[in-house]
């Protein structure tokens, strides 16, 4: 157990240290959320804006920034070593490739979360924003579900970006559908019947539902639901995923294709 | 006259060798994940923030804005990732070493995004029409197609600029998306100008599509060619110093890669 914690950590750490130095990373945990922040807050802070809205402006940026990192950066964790020329070393090692990509997926984590960082300083210091109430317990539970949440997914990604290139293209593209989907930047209650019930099937849509109810007093608070929502939903992606890294072994020792696709 | 018809035939060359070669959407699925999804839910996404913030009577400002700005999607993604692609396929050096006219082979890179532009803008505009109900029976159609044809030069003028970077810098796509996003912001297409700092205000009547996004929505109101003459003559304007300046930047640079070795640095 302790090898299998040691070759994750080695994992993490050298994904954080390629991070550092790539800009892409910057890119999406910085410029965007930055971008996004300043709109939403050009937006949403017209002259006779409900206070509630302003929530939406402050940490919509950072729940972009959070979620473009999880899924391009974490979602991408076997494509990179297929570009970087380790594919082949990473199925050859004898720690299961799970752990490894558990190691970079905190990792992308740990670096998307950093987004609330500068995008809540833009708010404040640039549209003297903040967030009108915030119930600190509750905000953080919903924060560690939607985490899990991103986790789930980026690492159900990693082995469908794998096996099918289209599969990125088509995600990149539907990035902003993502957005509208999940509730980033306004509530899903607003869209469309239909697309409610498509974002229903989103774990987190759930989760940032309890995040954004944790900075009001009004509207419903049903946290316990939607925290479970957000998990079992999770769970379900896992399961998925279990049946795609299958395939991902298969293609890659079998057939010895994977660095091909 | 057949000096003129040399360089007309590499123009016309270039232009079809930088669509089959550096084209990047030339597939099918890369069409539809970045030339009809990544649009459709652009205009999606701001008209529902839109919504929100100032109510189901404000949608078709921010669908029009951003249906308008998906121009910027070909000028600046498209004419960025030309250079960028370039120098990735390792062809830099020998597009470098070639005699071809610098003037030509330079404009010839943004035609096929200019044409490409003006096709994506079409898609954001029907999903516009069809989803949010833009009413065009009062609106000067054939301005709009001239706001709109104008629009996509002015852009890839920008493109050109910020294209030429990638002479010296192998992360030239990141300055596309900065780009992209920061048009997004400063040119009046999901809240008016005048909202921003006055110092922001200079940089967004510098840049494109701020007149000509003006002059399209009062197109789209039914405003006649000599009601927004003077926003599309600004418009203009501003394209082709940009375009100038990408090329003078294209020439510096291009002497600077060569001393450097830097064309073929990835």
């Amino acid at each position: 157990m302790s090898t299998l914690i040691r070759a994750a950590f080695s994992a993490f750490r050298v994904s954080m240290r390629l991070r550092v130095v790539s800009p892409y990373a910057y890119l999406n945990w910085l410029v965007f959320p930055l971008l996004f922040t300043t709109v939403g807050l050009y937006v949403l802070s017209r002259p006779g804006a409900p206070v509630s809205h302003l929530a939406y402006g402050v940490l919509g940026g950072g729940l972009i920034g959070y979620w473009t990192v999880a899924y391009l950066d974490g979602g991408n964790g076997i494509q990179d070593e297929r570009w970087n020329g380790t594919l082949e070393q990473i199925f050859a090692v004898p720690t299961p490739l799970v752990v490894i990509l558990f190691g970079k997926v905190t990792g992308s984590l740990l670096f998307g979360i950093l987004s609330f960082i500068p995008t809540v300083a833009l708010a404040y210091f640039g549209f003297h924003a903040l967030l009108p109430h915030v119930d600190a317990l509750r905000f953080a539970i919903s924060l560690g579900v939607l985490s899990f949440s991103f986790f789930a997914i980026a690492l159900t990604l990693t082995p469908l970006f794998a096996l099918w290139r289209w599969a990125f293209q088509m995600l990149n593209g539907f990035e902003l559908g993502v957005y509208v989907l999940c509730g980033f930047m306004f509530p899903v209650a607003i869209i469309a019947p239909w697309a409610q019930g498509i974002a229903d099937t989103l774990a987190p849509t759930w989760a940032i539902r309890a995040i954004y109810a944790a900075t009001t007093t009004e509207g419903a608070h049903d946290y316990f639901t939607w925290w479970l929502a957000a998990i079992a939903l999770s769970l379900g992606y896992l399961v998925g995923a279990y049946f795609l890294y299958r395939l991902v072994e298969k293609h890659a020792r079998m057939s010895g294709d994977l660095a091909l696709a | 006259m057949n000096r003129v018809a040399a360089e007309a035939a590499v123009f016309a060359r270039s232009t079809y060798l930088q669509y089959v070669a550096l084209f990047q959407w030339a597939t099918v699925r890369g069409y539809v994940a970045y030339k009809i999804l990544l649009p459709v839910t652009q205009i999606l996404f701001f008209v529902e923030l839109g919504v929100y913030a100032a109510g189901r009577q404000n949608a078709l400002y921010f669908a029009l804005g951003n249906a308008l700005q998906l121009t910027a999607n070909a000028g600046i993604f498209g004419v960025i990732a030309t250079v960028a692609n370039e120098r990735q396929f390792g062809t830099l050096p020998i597009l470098l070493g070639s005699p071809a006219n610098r003037l030509v082979t330079f404009l010839s890179r943004a035609i096929v995004n200019v044409i490409d532009g003006i096709a994506t803008v079409v898609v954001g505009l029907l999903v516009t029409v069809v989803l949010f109900g833009l009413d065009l029976h009062h609106g000067n159609l054939p301005l709009l197609g001239l706001c709109v044809i104008v629009m996509s030069l002015t852009t890839a003028g920008l493109g050109l600029m910020f294209g030429s970077i990638g002479l010296v810098t192998r992360d030239a796509i990141i300055i596309a998306n900065i780009v992209y996003y920061v048009l997004l912001i400063v040119c009046g297409i999901n809240f008016p100008v005048s909202r921003l700092p006055g110092a922001v205000q200079l940089i967004s009547y510098s840049l494109p599509l701020t007149r000509g996004v003006q002059a399209a929505r009062e197109a789209a109101e039914g405003a006649s060619l000599q009601q927004v003459a003077g926003l599309l003559g600004g418009e203009v304007l501003v394209g082709l110093v940009w375009a100038f300046g990408g090329y003078l930047l294209f020439r510096v640079l291009e002497s600077y890669a060569r001393r450097g070795g830097l064309q073929e640095a990835y």
